[in-house]
């Protein structure tokens, strides 16, 4: 029952939940390495924006980036109370900015449902299902296949991005 | 582009260093009276990777004497033939030449020809004679000796060449023969090398058919050698034996070791003319080895025991191995023995069984130790991770140090003054730290150079041309990294200049050039750059060919170009002008692939040509990749850090300086040179600061300068570059990233790239 499911498989297990402005998502707390607070970023120049560049974890460079501007949330503020939660995934370290992050819940396979197609900024593919607890609707993002995914050019054979007038 | 092979070259000479090592090992823990065939298989098969490998990799002098070798143990654990102590002795001295063979693959000196020669004559006279020596191994065993042969044949003989064939047939049946000079019908003179076990009546028998005794003349071919101390093995024995046996050279040490090695007290006075290295060694070798073999395996080394001490092992017990020939004909591999055989009394003890013996030697033994010794087993090979692991310590180390000694520049120096000074010496510390851990990293760039030689040679000859080779600076150090990244451009600049840049021998003496080309490789510090030069005197770079061949394809060019953006144009990606597609270069993807490898490495290539006098290729590297020297400027609130050695100044210039040039493209006027500007803040995506009097760096990459437009320079230090790539991707523009005192990131600029880059986007806008 421990979250040993394949990415993509509406698997049971732990999810750490966060709340991006009124929504509030979920991933495998299996990926997640630690949660600190924002601080100082170092701007990437010609990134996206939901990059929000790169700090310095320890001594190793993390990308920064901002799930709020990638899901088109609002507009996003950074305060005393905005968290990046470090994650894991594959051999690398990327922290994500949100809101506020609740708790970490456990969800049977019952309590997972597919989510249906919406064609969003969320693609259906990097979702996992969608959760209910209690009456809470938890959005399980496949963060793994997200952040690896092209569009979030993390890796570097994403498309380049020689946009020289962005911002 | 040729596999690169030095990778693998690497891994087959630690392997056969091993194998070799282990080789010795069993040869010493080997019961001769009773061999073990699991021992003689481990053996053989040590050998036989050896011979594998090496033939492998083409070096084929290695593979000859591992054949030898090979043969003689293959017969030996099919139990052909008996185990004989001069076997050990001779594969002991085999393993010797191997070791100076792979050490001179590695760039080190010429394995010494005599001692090859002489390990293989008494290999091949072991394997060919054989049973009957195997009877008396305690007594005055057959020696391995070496006679010269000397005879003229009658006519009769002589001139028939089928009854010479026969004669020599017979000689070889019972020595290893290595002919000096062949009777012909012209010349009935017979000279020959033996190598045998055979007395001189013996074989004055085995050619009676052919020859009456009296016509054979046998000479001891140590007898004009007397004189360099060729006979440490002389013994009362052979002194009394037949016929000129006093003067049997006898280079098997096996006598020493196993039977009838005479009395200490009478060594030296044979010995005076001998290295001192040596009677040291073989006192202490021999002292209590006559008559009691069975030292022997009480000096097996566990597997446990370090490779060095292993090696130094090795080395001290075969110190006077290959016999005279080693030791004093200067041959490198002996001479690296004589002095690595007692390069620390530790290792010297468990050589030594008797440890009166041995203190008696010690203050000799001070005198003995020189600098190799000192080099070659005060080493230890550690991996590169861990290396890499202390690196980024020390980097942590100093960042760290940075923010302290930032957070105490804000302290009342008054109150506390202790805490100051500490930062001071931390400060101090940390940087000697780092400098002392960055220089485990550096290796000699003869490693790189060394694998030349050999493609120079191969190549000219396939060329048919004649090139003499030259290395300068083969001791400048660089760090690893750089070294295994930098053999793939050199190659193919040493292969161009081979190629393209020395002419055939008939072209260059028809341009009043001696026939045979120089090519130079040459390396050296200046400032914090390595600089590694290939100068070739060959035809030097054809303008107008190139012109051509960039309007062929379609590159900007045109007859008003300077000579340094011509030669800037055989960088362009698909770039020859070979005539005709060699299998040596020639297919355009050589030079444009240098600069990109290059450029990756943070260095700069640059062509200098005169045309019927060389070429010279100038390659600029950092010293290191995990450290670089960095202007730390700042560009509307970000730190970015400029690599120090694209800077050529910096410089504030007033409003007016600037000029724009067809509307947006912009230049500035430095001292009487109009330099494209480049405005950091533009590339970087972020409002430039209000026009007015501006700061800008003169960078030169390799297409020309440039000025990069900043907000304020902040200062220069040293940074420690980290990935951007392990964790986020390749950034345009920036070559890395550090940490800077206050913990946040800065990142490093790639100039040649960020110049590319701001001028792209001054295009761009232009065209919108």
């Amino acid at each position: 029952m421990e979250a040993s499911e394949t990415p993509g498989s509406a698997a049971a297990g732990e999810y750490l939940t966060f709340t991006l402005a009124d929504e509030e998502y979920g991933i495998d707390i299996l990926k997640v390495q630690e949660i600190r607070g924002y601080d100082a970023v170092t701007r990437i120049a010609n990134a996206p924006p939901f990059i929000k560049g790169v700090i310095n974890l320890r001594g190793i460079i993390v990308p920064i980036v901002d799930l709020r501007i990638r899901f088109n949330l609002g507009e996003p503020t950074y305060d005393a109370f905005t968290v990046v939660i470090i994650l894991n995934i594959g051999r690398r370290v990327i922290g994500i900015v949100v809101d506020t992050v609740s708790d970490v819940i456990r969800l049977g396979a019952e309590a997972i449902h597919p989510a249906p197609e919406f064609g969003s900024v969320l693609d259906t593919r990097h979702l996992l299902g969608l959760g209910t607890v209690d009456e809470r609707m938890i959005i399980l993002v496949d963060i793994e296949r997200l952040m690896t995914s092209q569009d979030m050019a993390l890796v570097d054979d994403a498309t380049e991005t020689t946009n020289g007038t962005s911002q | 582009m040729a596999i690169d092979m030095s990778q693998f070259h690497q891994v087959f000479f630690e392997e056969t260093s091993e194998h070799l090592a282990s080789m010795e090992t069993l040869l010493l823990d080997l019961d001769v009276a009773n061999p073990s065939p699991e021992q003689l298989n481990a053996i053989f098969r040590a050998a036989h990777s050896i011979k594998g490998g090496s033939g492998t990799f083409g070096f084929t002098d290695m593979t000859e004497v591992t054949h030898v070798l090979e043969t003689l143990l293959d017969r030996l654990r099919k139990q052909e033939i008996v185990l004989r102590p001069e076997m050990i002795d001779a594969f002991l001295a085999a393993g010797d030449v191997l070791r100076a063979q792979l050490a001179h693959h590695q760039g080190g000196p010429a394995a010494d020809q005599a001692s090859i020669d002489d390990v293989r004559a008494r290999l091949q006279g072991l394997a060919s004679d054989g049973e009957e020596a195997g009877v008396e191994p305690a007594a005055v065993a057959p020696a391995l000796r070496q006679i010269m042969l000397e005879c003229v044949l009658p006519p009769a003989i002589a001139g028939k060449p089928a009854v010479v064939t026969n004669l020599m047939a017979a000689l070889e049946d019972v020595a290893a023969v290595n002919v000096e000079h062949r009777p012909d019908a012209d010349n009935p003179r017979l000279a020959a090398m033996l190598t045998c076990t055979l007395t001189d009546d013996e074989i004055r028998e085995a050619l009676a058919f052919y020859l009456a005794p009296d016509e054979i003349h046998l000479a001891e071919p140590g007898a004009e050698e007397e004189a360099y101390g060729f006979f440490q093995d002389v013994e009362p024995t052979q002194a009394a034996a037949p016929v000129g046996e006093a003067a049997i050279p006898d280079a098997d040490p096996g006598y020493g070791f196993f039977v009838d090695l005479p009395t200490a007290d009478t060594e030296p006075a044979i010995e005076v003319p001998i290295c001192e290295a040596d009677p040291d060694g073989r006192f202490g070798l021999f002292e209590d080895a006559p008559g009691k073999p069975e030292h022997l395996p009480r000096r097996d080394v566990s597997p446990a025991e370090s490779p060095a001490a292993i090696e130094g092992l090795g080395y001290g017990l075969f110190v006077d191995a290959p016999g005279g020939c080693g030791l004093f004909d200067e041959a490198p591999g002996a001479e690296v023995a004589c002095a690595a055989a007692w390069p620390e009394p530790s290792s010297g003890r468990r050589l030594i069984d008797n440890p009166s013996v041995e203190v008696a030697r010690t203050g000799r033994r001070e005198t003995d130790k020189t600098a190799t010794a000192a080099n070659s087993d005060t080493s230890i090979r550690v991996s590169v991770d861990k290396v890499d692991q202390l690196v980024n310590l020390v980097g942590e180390l100093v960042i760290t140090q940075a923010m302290l000694a930032e957070a105490a520049g804000r302290l009342d120096p008054g109150l506390a003054e202790r805490l100051l000074l500490g930062v001071d010496q931390l400060a101090r510390n940390s940087r000697d730290l780092q400098e002392a851990v960055m220089s485990i990293r550096m290796l000699p760039i003869g490693m790189v150079f060394s694998r030349f030689p050999r493609v120079v040679r191969d190549l000219a000859g396939k060329l048919g041309k004649q090139v003499e080779f030259r290395t300068v600076g083969e001791s400048t150090e660089l760090d690893k990294s750089l070294i295994e990244k930098i053999a793939d451009p050199l190659t193919h600049l040493v292969r161009n200049s081979l190629d393209h840049g020395i002419e055939t021998p008939e072209a260059r003496i028809a341009t009043g050039k001696p026939p045979r080309g120089t090519l130079t490789l040459r390396a050296s510090h200046q400032g914090g750059n390595i600089v590694v030069e290939v100068i070739d005197d060959g035809a030097g770079l054809d303008r107008a060919r190139i012109l051509a061949k960039a309007r062929e394809r379609e590159l900007p060019a045109h007859d008003g170009m300077s000579d340094h953006e011509v030669w800037q144009l055989i960088f362009a990606p698909g770039f020859s002008t070979a005539e005709q597609v060699t299998d040596l270069s020639g297919r355009g993807v050589g030079m444009d692939v240098v600069r990109r490898n290059i450029e990756g490495l943070g260095g700069r290539v640059e062509l200098e040509s005169s045309p019927g006098h060389g070429t010279r290729t100038v390659i600029r590297l950092p010293l290191t990749l995990a450290i670089l020297d960095g202007m730390s400027v700042d560009v509307a609130g970000e730190t970015y850090i400029v690599p120090i050695n694209a800077v050529v100044e910096s410089l504030q210039v007033p409003a007016d300086a600037l000029r724009t040039l067809g509307g947006d493209s912009r230049v500035v006027r430095v001292r009487d040179e109009y330099l494209p500007l480049v405005a950091l803040a533009e590339v970087m995506g972020v409002p430039e600061a209000a026009p007015g009097p501006g700061i800008v760096v003169v960078v030169e990459t390799d297409e020309g300068k440039a000025a990069l437009l900043v907000d304020a320079l902040l200062g220069q230090h040293q940074v420690v570059i980290k990935s951007l790539e392990s964790n986020y991707r390749k950034v345009p523009g920036m070559s890395g990233a550090t940490i800077l005192g206050d913990g946040r990131v800065a990142l490093i600029l790639d100039v040649p790239a960020i110049v590319r880059l701001g001028l792209a986007s001054g295009r761009r806008r232009e065209a919108a």
